[in-house]
């Protein structure tokens, strides 16, 4: 590279006069500022706006819309981000389509390119496909098992089920470390639904004490503790299999919780609603100026004082400015902020054609923003210091470049040459800085289950809050059938 | 201007070269519906038509053929049954049960009649001869050919992975019940293993 801007300054500008090295510098400095511009309009603004209003298929719509913004280097995110608002549209099927291409995404990333990883090494983190996190990789399995459950396709959603579970084996094998993300709790909470809907009770009692053993494990960072329907859950599973030494066991250890037993439940029909609140975190870029002169200190302090944020810096001057100093390395780094939901829980309310009643309310099942912060922490020390190497090797390529630039112009150009250079290529260093904000912002902040048994028949749901504007509707409910509702609360 | 000819060759041919490396190509070949096709691991075409053909052609050996055709001389009466997708993919189980019917009725040793979903188009279509059809052509109710056995089954898959590596154990159990008795008189079981192996990192 810096063979390459050594003849650049001696063959080109040099030749033209000071005139036109003037206009050139003003043209690359132009690049450095847009380059340090991002897209004028977030999608995910619109997308919020979309939902907020109650209109998800506006959201897909939108998300289609920006595929070229998407790019290459996130194709999953793509994937993840449509299928989830065509879920929300009820559109199922397309929503599978679209998950299905995003799982086999995942599959291919699995090999990395040393091309692509020599980019992102060069510039940022951006330049990267977007993996996403093993979280998200769950959640594109937990997303397709509840678009075939809402059509009522159980037995595919249990192929869903038995990839998560295949899935999470995968990971808990990986991951040695016990403290980590290295099970689901709601994902293995929801397997155990399809399996005990399906009539698969041995297979839902697996899956149910896998999953208080995962809420269990994750209880020190993921700020969710088994829901209390769980516990019912076991127990009820436990008795109809006989499972007497296992029954005893959760009897002792929840003695007040009531159940009812699997025969009577078989008379009834069972309601289930998923309700996706809030919203999950985003991220930001932190930057962190480091001086390598005290004058340079004295810059990057002046800076921060003139900042309004320690966070939202205007970039475009800053690399300037920084450009301009030349002794200043910026590193960028991811920082999340969480945009949590305001509503605790649901209630639905079932009334049937004689005006009975039964109201249930929801138990928080999955907190997203708490796995994007524990996923983000696990992978800080990893991030950082590749964020580091590479705004050391950025600042070394840079006074390579200058050094060449001088040596190359002559005793008359040189020191002119060197500035401009330096402004260049320390500028773009320090423009191309940017952390890797990609996540999948779609997500809600937290999922709550309410789970209702009722009697077979029409019934009118009502669920407050809504979210979607679809507080009532009419379902007829057979003896046996699980019915699933998914619903988006925004606030 | 031999010099400059041969630049201007040696720039075309460079050309080329690049526009060819650049662009996206289709390619399409045609080949046979037989040869194996393995491309993601996955259940695919070639599994479903050669584990139907090796299952049908060994339920067809079994003795309990000769036994039914001894006793009633006739051939036995056949339907397919559900079979039950237990796997980590979604299989479409419809594609291998048409395998299956497909084997059955050209093997020429059974009678093989029409499943449930074929059934109730074919009971609506008489239905309705009844009421728009020449009495003549009509064709009456009741005179279906009820089936001696079904043969119903499971696809199930057991799947192990580590390090990028996937052994997936794909597991067909078939059954040919008596529909009489609740007998089986068959129980066949075939199983497909196949690693898929995948690099970490690649140029």
């Amino acid at each position: 590279m810096s063979q390459f801007l050594s003849r650049f300054a001696h063959g080109g500008c040099v030749r033209w006069g000071v005139a036109n090295l003037i206009s050139c510098t003003a043209f690359l400095s132009g690049l450095i500022l847009l380059n340090g511009c991002g897209p004028s309009v977030n999608r995910y603004a619109l997308i919020d706006q979309s939902l907020l209003a109650g209109d998800p298929a506006r959201a897909a719509e939108i998300v289609e819309q920006n595929a070229n913004e998407y790019g290459a280097t996130s194709r999953l995110l793509y994937g993840m981000d449509r299928g989830i608002t065509l879920q929300l549209a009820g559109r199922y099927r397309e929503s599978n389509a679209e998950l299905d291409r995003a799982e086999e995404e995942v599959e291919r990333l699995y090999t990395r390119t040393i091309r692509s990883e020599t980019a992102a090494f060069l510039s940022n983190d951006n330049a990267l496909p977007y993996e996403g996190d093993a979280y998200e990789h769950v959640m594109i399995n937990v997303i397709k098992a509840l678009n075939y459950a809402a059509q009522g396709q159980l037995q595919e959603a249990l192929v869903e089920a038995r990839r998560i579970d295949h899935r999470l084996n995968v990971l808990s094998d990986r991951v040695q470390e016990t403290g980590r993300y290295r099970s689901d709790g709601f994902a293995r909470y929801l397997t155990g639904i399809l399996y005990e809907a399906a009539g698969e009770l041995n297979n839902a009692f697996i899956a149910y004490r896998n999953a208080f053993e995962a809420y269990e494990a994750m209880s020190g960072w993921s700020r969710t503790p088994p829901p209390p329907s769980l516990r019912s859950d076991l127990l009820r599973t436990a008795e109809a299999l006989d499972l007497t030494a296992e029954f005893e066991r959760y009897r002792q250890a929840f003695p007040d919780v009531a159940f009812e037993s699997v025969p009577a439940h078989e008379q009834l029909a069972q309601v289930i609603l998923i309700s996706y609140n809030g919203r999950a975190p985003r991220k930001e870029d932190r930057y962190i100026d480091l001086p390598v002169s005290v004058d340079a200190l004295q810059l990057v302090l002046l800076n921060r004082g003139l900042s309004q944020s320690a966070f939202q810096r205007n970039r475009a001057a800053d690399s300037l400015l920084y450009g301009i100093n030349g002794q200043v390395v910026r590193v960028a780094l991811p920082r999340l902020v969480s945009q949590k939901t305001r509503v605790p829980f649901e209630a639905m309310t079932l009334t049937d054609t004689g005006g009975r009643a039964v109201t249930v309310r929801s138990e928080l099942a999955h907190n997203v923003t708490a796995l994007a912060e524990k996923s983000l922490s696990e992978r800080m020390p990893a991030i950082t210091s590749k964020a580091l190497a590479r705004a050391a090797t950025k600042f070394a390529m840079a006074e390579g470049a200058t050094f060449g630039a001088v040596q190359a112009a002559g005793r008359d150009i040189g020191p002119l040459v060197g500035l401009i250079v330096g402004l260049l290529t320390k500028g773009l260093a320090v423009a191309s800085e940017e952390a890797d904000k990609r996540s999948w912002q779609t997500l809600p902040d937290e999922i709550h289950v309410a789970r209702a048994w009722v009697s077979p028949g029409l019934h009118q749901v009502s669920i407050q809050p809504s979210g979607q504007g679809k507080g009532e509707r009419l379902l007829n409910l057979d003896q046996g059938q699980t019915t699933f509702l998914i619903q988006r609360v925004m606030e | 201007m031999r010099q400059s000819n041969r630049r201007g060759l040696a720039l075309t041919a460079c050309a080329v070269l690049l526009v060819s490396g650049c662009g996206h190509e289709t390619k399409v070949t045609r080949v046979d519906a037989g040869v194996v096709t393995d491309l993601s691991g996955r259940w695919n075409d070639t599994d479903s038509r050669m584990v139907a053909e090796s299952m049908v052609k060994e339920a067809l050996e079994y003795p309990w053929l000769t036994h039914f055709s001894r006793e009633n001389r006739r051939q036995p009466v056949v339907i397919v049954g559900t079979v039950l997708n237990n796997s980590h993919e979604h299989i479409n189980v419809q594609t291998f049960i048409t395998d299956l019917e497909r084997e059955l009725t050209n093997s020429q040793k059974v009678t093989f009649v029409a499943g449930k979903g074929e059934r109730d188009e074919i009971r609506t279509e008489r239905k309705e001869q009844a009421v728009y059809a020449r009495e003549e052509t009509q064709k009456a109710p009741g005179k279906e050919t009820g089936a001696d056995y079904m043969m119903k089954g499971t696809i199930a898959t057991i799947l192990d992975e580590a390090e990028g590596t996937k052994a997936v154990l794909y597991q067909v159990d078939l059954q040919m019940i008596d529909l009489e008795s609740n007998v089986k008189v068959w129980y066949g079981q075939k199983k497909i293993k196949k690693v898929v192996e995948k690099k970490r990192t690649a140029f």
